[in-house]
């Protein structure tokens, strides 16, 4: 044993990722006596040496069976080696970078220009001091009075706001219509004349005549809506605030009282709301359910068949709890538990067409008297939309090399129209004035959805994904969904269409809804899934089912009779739905049940609580 | 931990940066966020102790990736003088400057570098000393790579440092990381703060950032670096009549080429400092619980022991530990987020107002307005301890030190004593959280550890009511017996030499316990394979299993800093209660031990055993996790912790009863449903109720005889006397195994036949002990202990009358059962109905009839039944057959 030669010992140590882009090896030599013997242990050591001293030297111990007499000397020898080559490392590397400025080869300015940028950017102590910002101030302002006994006239105030704006849009709805029929008259006549008197260019004519003086009045009626509900916002923020510093210069229960006295009187405004909607029978079911392998999150779920829109219209005051709802969708505006929805929408930002302008019409219903109006948000969404374009292309330019997943037809898409968003992309408007929601996520979805082969990797699901994501980091915490991925039913989606959309959806949610854990720690949520429900009665209705497509319903209903768990009651109000409703497309009771019995065998519901007595 | 002595807690706080969107971790898993990380590697600074060096006590992760770091802190720092505008002296200077070297150098020696140095983290305590603060950030922020913030200060950044670069998350050209920095950029910094301390002005200051740091790199060019500077900021004269030996100091720490510069050890030993090194003696670790030095022999104790006495200024909570202190701050409604709101270093916005406008597919969003309340403010700020103190008034001074010796009284005479008796009577989730108990259990199981192996019954004792959070890592150690230089052992096994395991081991760690910050970290999972590794390595003839990750999660989780004391109980803690269940070939001993189960499951629960055998859900389909890994893979830590507490005091049949007590808790469900349902049930395990399980499994242990749960190849008992401080065996803790094996004991019996047992078999001495038919007359146990317990003689009327045990009853085999299963009506079957409920122990001839007859008990739903190993003949030889007097 004159020498012992370790090779084998450095293959072990772990090449650091990346981190430090300069390893040297280097070989500790230490000489011993054992015995008549000189002996010599050569290591060859990477650096930065990552592990553990301690543990080197007992492997060199155990592995080379070094005596133990010499055990601490060794010790002091490898860690006063390591000592001394780490500091050698740092010094050449530091003085490396010194060089690098003196003989020019880096920049000074640069270099000082982003230190100067990360210390304004990053710490207070540097940053530049903030301006006051109106929006936040005001938000502190209604977030205190709110929550104080001034609740209730902030509410009735807004209340009546709303009344005469409804007034407003009866009014105008009247007019319209008054219009429409007078010129449907017209048109009879013209039509009556036509191949007699008039030809078909006088026909096209009076129509586009008409088609004009419809639009100068809508025209006519938004500028004045939209200047009436400007003047109220206005109002209805100088009295806030006007309110507050009164509250705080007098914190007399004086004011309190007069606050107080005032609600009573505008009560009997309430009951004037024309354009309100009846309420709806909504079906729905609600789940608890645990996430997680070991430590579990409560979540609730919630099942329900209504219209998107149902959750932004304001029903009657008084009716139905609404004046609670209103109070608590006001109360958590700005606190950290919002109520968000998914709203489907095609790949245009604006509000001219389909659901988006039934949403629209709803967020005009309403003056919302903390945020922009809906144009004006839309508006701010096209500008970002654009920079964000602007960006990804530069970036893109940038490293041309990295593949994306379908990247070169969308960018093609992209080419075409930079304004139009695509499949998956969402753009958020907040709302102060709906009813149940403060944020609206718009899904862009394509024609995709419709088809019955989509899979967890669709832009669809993905963009949930990422809105889930936002309700995460902006602490929304009920957030609903349309489980279909569609806001109305047609002739395609027949049960195994619904089934296996559903399922879909469930599955890849409680996907999202576990990696969400990771993500904020693990905060008890509220998801509602929607299914459609399209009244019959409902104005915007604009697409109608033939009967024809709807048998499915009705088989499938009668097949699954017998074995029902419902109650006969329940069975009976869906007959008798389905007589009412011949027009009304919308999944059917039978269709929400099947739905209603997936969920809990999917997120693994844990059962209904048994209470027992003590055995 | 020291003690808080006249320190204060302190806080601050600071956001990680956030993770690029939707990347991937090399493994396919998503990368862990940077708070994680930060979260892990903090852990280690808690065992940084030095009078030098503000003690790091705990890190919190909040909302959006904040962290909030609580540590040891003063109100004073360097940066007072600097207010003042005053000059310090000479001496004052190098006092401080040797106070600031000596806590870099420690920092050095465990490979940390400070690099925020600057006047307002260099605090000094009440009689003046240096406490260097927030040392920690370069280190736990992974040299500054998980935040977006640059760590130190500008003035103060030495020129190698502002060379090589400043690393800006919006910069995508800089791909990589700035390297890290060396411990000679602390020197410079020192420089410049002593530079100020002698020229009473601070530097640099009043031009902007880039100016600055252009400035200190020109520097490089001058000859004599302190000379410009002093010119530059017209304090010439100031610095010109400095001692000779200050101005040394302050041209060494000034040195522009680090290569020339010394390092702070270096420094240390520089003769600028003859005058003052003598005044100060080299630190010394404290030693350990566990260590191979003796731990009393640094003791000194004065000549009068009343000078110990002295400085009684009946503070006694601040000469607990600092942990400890923050510990019960927290319990005592303390709440960090609220703190620092309240001072307004927390400034959040309300979220609707900062939400983006647009989000792109790969989830990257627009149009957010930058948030300042995301800048860095590393304020610390300072927690009141007011609230503590007014929640532990009325404990008395004598509650801090209990006394230990008479262990009749086991909680501190005080006039509370009577408040806390009651306490222990409340759930455990209410003491765990009772800031005035958990102080006094803190304060007793402290000084037990300290006292321990000696007071190692004790230990046991007062673990028996119950185990403060705080200190279990420490107590379980103690319950497994933990001695020795476990350190040393440790170290020397090779953990870094890869083996054929090591790929398993990668899979499953990033699997395991995963919700948890601490395990999550990068630091844990380097800690989990090394842990793993050691194990894996030192027990050649055991194999890697799957479920040994589960199985050290909690000892990692409690011992995160002591990687040795985890491997420890690990080692422990597997042959006590997993004998040989980590063998390559382990289905013999799991066959047994899941049989035993069954068997168990009847003996407790007839009805659900029934059912479950009628569906055929037999625990090989969902009893293996529970047992493999001891509850560790369907339970999260914090019902683990519960669970164990009281496991560790058991024996190792306790497990069947946890089993037991799970099933029982799902009892309606399993009934109601059959075998897909079941399995669905389990393969997520539904929530559990964890102290009603303990409290219903230590109800089920009493009930089982002792031997019911024989298993042959349960751990062979181990030598007598192994260790010197042994404590009494009682009935619970000490295994079946481990008493002496006698004729009457229990035979072992080939695992076919064990199977086709639906109940368990008792020894004979049980069946002795329990039916109190003592040989000596000496009986071991009060009669208040033990089930209650009816033996049923099934042999013939006649056999019965030649010789029986007396109480015992006679129901004859033959004459028992109709033939539909069911029990006839007859005067024995009457009584048997009556002791339903008792422990039914069927003695018979042959060992078929008995467990046949057993079968038919259980089938019909009679709970306890049991047969008596060997049947009657085992009780032949020890004459306790009794003949009845002939009925006339």
């Amino acid at each position: 044993m004159a020498s012992t030669q370790d090779s084998n010992s450095a293959a072990t140590m772990k090449k650091s990722k990346g981190k430090v882009n300069s390893t040297a090896e280097k070989e500790f030599v230490f000489e011993f006596r054992a015995g008549k013997h000189n002996c010599v242990l050569k290591v060859p050591l990477q650096f930065p040496v990552q592990e553990n001293i301690s543990d080197l030297h007992g492997r060199l111990m155990l592995l080379h069976k070094i005596p133990c007499y010499i055990e601490n000397d060794l010790k002091t020898y490898l860690s006063n080696f390591i000592e001394r080559e780490t500091i050698l490392d740092y010094d050449r590397e530091a003085e490396l970078s010194l060089q690098r400025l003196t003989t020019g080869d880096g920049d000074v300015n640069q270099l000082t220009n982003a230190w100067t940028r990360s210390y304004v950017e990053t710490t207070l102590e540097h940053a530049r001091p903030e301006e006051p910002c109106w929006d936040e101030d005001f938000a502190d302002v209604y977030h205190e009075l709110i929550h104080s006994p001034a609740s209730d006239t902030l509410l009735n105030l807004e209340h009546n706001y709303f009344v005469s704006i409804s007034e407003l849009i009866s009014e105008r709805d009247m007019e319209i219509k008054k219009l429409q029929e007078r010129q449907a008259t017209e048109m009879d006549k013209v039509m009556h004349e036509l191949g007699n008197t008039l030809s078909d260019q006088d026909v096209n004519a009076v129509a586009s005549q008409h088609f004009d003086t419809q639009q100068v009045l809508e025209n006519k009626w938004a500028s004045e809506l939209k200047q009436v509900t400007g003047i109220q916002k206005h109002e209805y923020q100088e009295w806030v605030i006007s309110l507050h510093q009164d509250l705080q210069k007098s914190n007399s229960s004086q004011i309190t009282e007069e606050i107080k006295v005032q609600p009573s009187q505008l009560l009997e405004l309430e009951d004037s709301g024309a354009r309100m909607f009846e309420e709806q029978p909504q079906l729905e079911e609600s789940f608890t359910i645990h996430l997680g392998a070991q430590l579990k999150t409560m979540h609730n779920l919630r099942l329900v068949r209504a219209d998107v829109l149902d959750f932004c219209k304001h029903r009657r005051h008084g009716s139905g709890g609404a004046k609670l709802r209103r109070l608590q969708t006001a109360l958590s505006l700005y606190s950290s538990s919002l109520c968000g929805l998914v709203l489907l929408v095609d790949n245009r930002v604006n509000s001219y067409s389909g659901i988006k302008r039934e949403f629209a019409t709803v967020a005009k219903e309403c003056t919302d008297f903390h945020f922009p109006f809906l144009e004006a948000q839309l508006d701010e969404v096209q500008q970002v939309l654009l920079y964000a374009r602007a960006q990804r292309s530069s970036k893109q330019k940038e490293q041309p090399e990295i593949p994306r997943n379908g990247g070169d037809d969308k960018n093609k898409n992209v080419e075409r129209n930079p304004s139009n968003i695509l499949p998956g992309e969402f753009y958020i408007s907040r709302h102060s004035n709906l009813s149940e929601v403060h944020v609206v996520f718009h899904l862009c979805v394509d024609d995709n959805v419709r088809s019955g082969n989509i899979t967890a990797r669709d832009p669809a699901i993905m963009g949930l994904r990422n809105i889930l994501k936002v309700c995460c980091t902006h602490d929304i915490t009920t957030v609903t969904v349309p489980l279909l991925l569609v806001h109305d039913m047609s002739e395609e989606m027949t049960i195994p269409w619904c089934l296996k959309r559903a399922e879909l959806v469930f599955k890849c949610v409680k996907g999202f809804m576990m990696e969400m854990a990771s993500w904020d720690g693990g905060i008890s949520r509220t998801v509602q899934f929607l299914v459609p429900k399209k009244q019959e009665n409902d104005p915007h209705i604009l697409l109608i089912v033939p009967v024809s497509g709807r048998p499915h319903c009705t088989e499938e209903g009668g097949r699954s009779n017998s074995n029902s768990p419902h109650n006969p009651n329940k069975r009976s109000a869906y007959t008798a739905g389905l007589l009412e409703c011949g027009s009304i497309e919308s999944i059917s009771e039978e269709m929400f049940y099947q739905l209603s019995n997936m969920l809990p065998q999917i997120f693994r519901v844990s059962s209904t609580l048994t209470l027992t007595s003590k055995h | 931990m020291r003690p808080l002595k006249d320190a204060q807690l302190g806080a601050f706080t600071f956001f990680a940066s956030a993770l690029p969107h939707d990347v991937c971790g090399s493994n396919g898993l998503p990368l862990t966020p940077n708070s994680i990380k930060i979260l892990g590697r903090f852990q280690i600074l808690k065992t940084i102790t030095h009078p030098r060096l503000c003690q790091y006590v705990d890190i919190s992760r909040g909302k959006h990736e904040r962290l909030i770091v609580v540590a040891e802190h003063f109100e004073s720092s360097l940066s007072d003088f600097q207010k003042q505008g005053k000059t310090a002296s000479p001496e004052k200077v190098l006092q401080i400057a040797y106070e600031v070297l000596e806590g870099l150098e420690f920092m050095n020696k465990h490979g940390m570098v400070h690099r925020a140095l600057s006047a307002h983290n260099v605090l000094m305590d009440c009689k003046g000393n240096v406490k260097l603060a927030k040392f920690g950030l370069y280190h736990m922020t992974d040299h500054g790579a998980d935040v977006g913030f640059p760590t130190g200060y500008p003035s103060y950044l030495a020129p190698e440092v502002i060379a090589q670069g400043s690393f800006h998350r919006t910069d995508s050209s800089h791909d990589e990381a700035p390297l890290p920095s060396g411990p000679k950029t602390d020197v410079w910094s020192l420089g410049v703060l002593l530079f100020e301390l002698c020229a009473g002005r601070r530097l640099l200051q009043n031009i902007d950032i880039s100016e600055r740091l252009k400035f200190i790199l020109t520097l490089g060019c001058m000859d004599d670096i302190v000379t410009v500077l002093a010119e530059e900021h017209g304090c010439l004269d100031t610095i010109k009549e400095l001692p000779e030996n200050v101005l040394q100091l302050l041209r060494k720490c000034l040195t522009f080429l680090p290569s020339k510069r010394p390092t702070p050890a270096e420094l240390l030993g520089d003769p600028v400092f003859d005058g003052v090194s003598c005044r100060y003696t080299p630190f010394q670790k404290p030693v350990s619980l566990f260590s191979s030095s003796l731990r009393c022999a640094h003791l000194e104790l004065p000549e009068d022991i009343s000078d110990l006495c002295k400085d009684d200024d009946n503070d006694y909570l601040s000469e607990r530990a600092i942990n400890e202190v923050y510990h019960l701050w927290c319990l005592a409604g303390g709440d960090l987020e609220k703190e620092l709101t309240n001072k307004e270093i927390i400034q959040s916005k309300p979220p609707i107002c900062t939400l983006a406008n647009f989000v792109l597919e790969d989830g990257e969003s627009f149009g957010q307005g930058r948030d300042r309340s995301f800048l860095l403010d590393d304020t610390t700020v300072t927690l009141s301890l007011c609230q503590l103190g007014n929640r532990l008034k009325d404990v008395a001074g004598e509650a801090y030190y209990p006394l230990l010796e008479d262990e009749q009284s086991s909680l501190p005479q005080s006039n509370s004593s009577n408040e806390l008796s009651t306490a222990v009577t409340l759930p455990l989730i209410i003491r765990e959280r009772d800031t005035e108990y958990q102080l006094i259990r803190i304060i007793l199981f402290d000084r037990l550890l300290k006292a321990y192996p000696y007071k190692k019954n004790f230990v046991w004792k007062e673990a028996r009511v119950d185990i403060p959070p705080l200190v279990r890592g420490l107590v379980w150690a103690a319950l497994l017996g933990i001695e020795g230089d476990i350190q040393a052992k440790y170290e020397s096994t090779d953990k870094d030499t890869p083996i054929p395991t090591d790929r398993q081991i990668e899979v499953d760690i990033p699997r395991c316990h995963q919700y948890d910050e601490l395990l999550s970290s990068p630091q844990g999972h380097i800690k989990f394979r090394r842990v793993l590794k050691a194990w894996v390595v030192s027990h050649p003839d055991l194999v890697y299993w799957q479920g040994l990750d589960s199985l050290c999660a909690p000892f990692l989780y409690l011992n995160f800093n002591n990687e040795a004391l985890a491997y420890a109980c690990m080692s422990a803690f597997i042959p006590k209660y997993l004998y040989n269940f980590f063998l390559k070939d382990n289905s013999h001993v799991i066959q047994e031990y899941l049989t035993v189960f069954s068997q168990m499951i009847a003996f407790h629960d007839p009805e659900l055993s029934n059912h479950l055998n009628e569906i055929g859900f037999i625990p090989d389909l969902y009893a293996i996790p529970w047992f493999l890994t001891m509850f560790t893979h369907v339970f999260p830590l914090h019902k683990i912790f519960h669970l164990w507490d009281t496991l560790l005091l058991g024996n190792s049949s306790f497990p069947f009863c946890i089993g037991v007590a799970i099933l029982q808790q799902l009892r309606d469900r399993l009934l109601a449903n059959g075998f897909n349902e079941c399995i669905l049930l389990f393969s997520d395990l539904p929530e559990i109720d964890i102290e009603r399980c303990v409290r219903e499994s230590i109800n089920l242990f009493c009930w089982s005889p002792r031997s019911a749960t024989y298993r042959q190849h349960a751990q062979p008992p181990k030598a007598a006397g192994d260790n010197g401080f042994g404590k009494a065996a009682t009935y619970y803790t000490s295994d079946y195994q481990d008493m002496p094996k006698t004729d009457l004991s229990r035979e072992p019996l080939a695992l076919c036949d064990l199977k086709a047992e639906v109940s368990p078999r008792i020894s004979a001495e049980d069946l002795i002990d329990l039916c109190e038919l003592s040989l000596a007359g000496l009986t071991k146990r009060t009669k208040a202990g033990k089930p209650k317990i009816i033996a049923v003689d099934i042999r013939s009327v006649e056999d019965f009358s030649r010789g029986h045990i007396s109480g015992s009853i006679n129901i004859p085999f033959s004459t028992a059962f109709s033939p539909d299963g069911e029990l006839v009506q007859c005067p024995a079957t009457g009584i048997l109905q009556n002791y339903r409920g008792r422990v039914i122990v069927i003695i018979s001839h042959a060992m078929k009839s008995a467990a046949m007859f057993a079968t038919h008990l259980v089938k019909v739903n009679f709970p306890r039944v049991c047969i008596l190993d060997g049947g009657i003949n085992k009780l032949k030889p020890t004459g306790l057959l009794t003949v009845p007097s002939p009925q006339i």
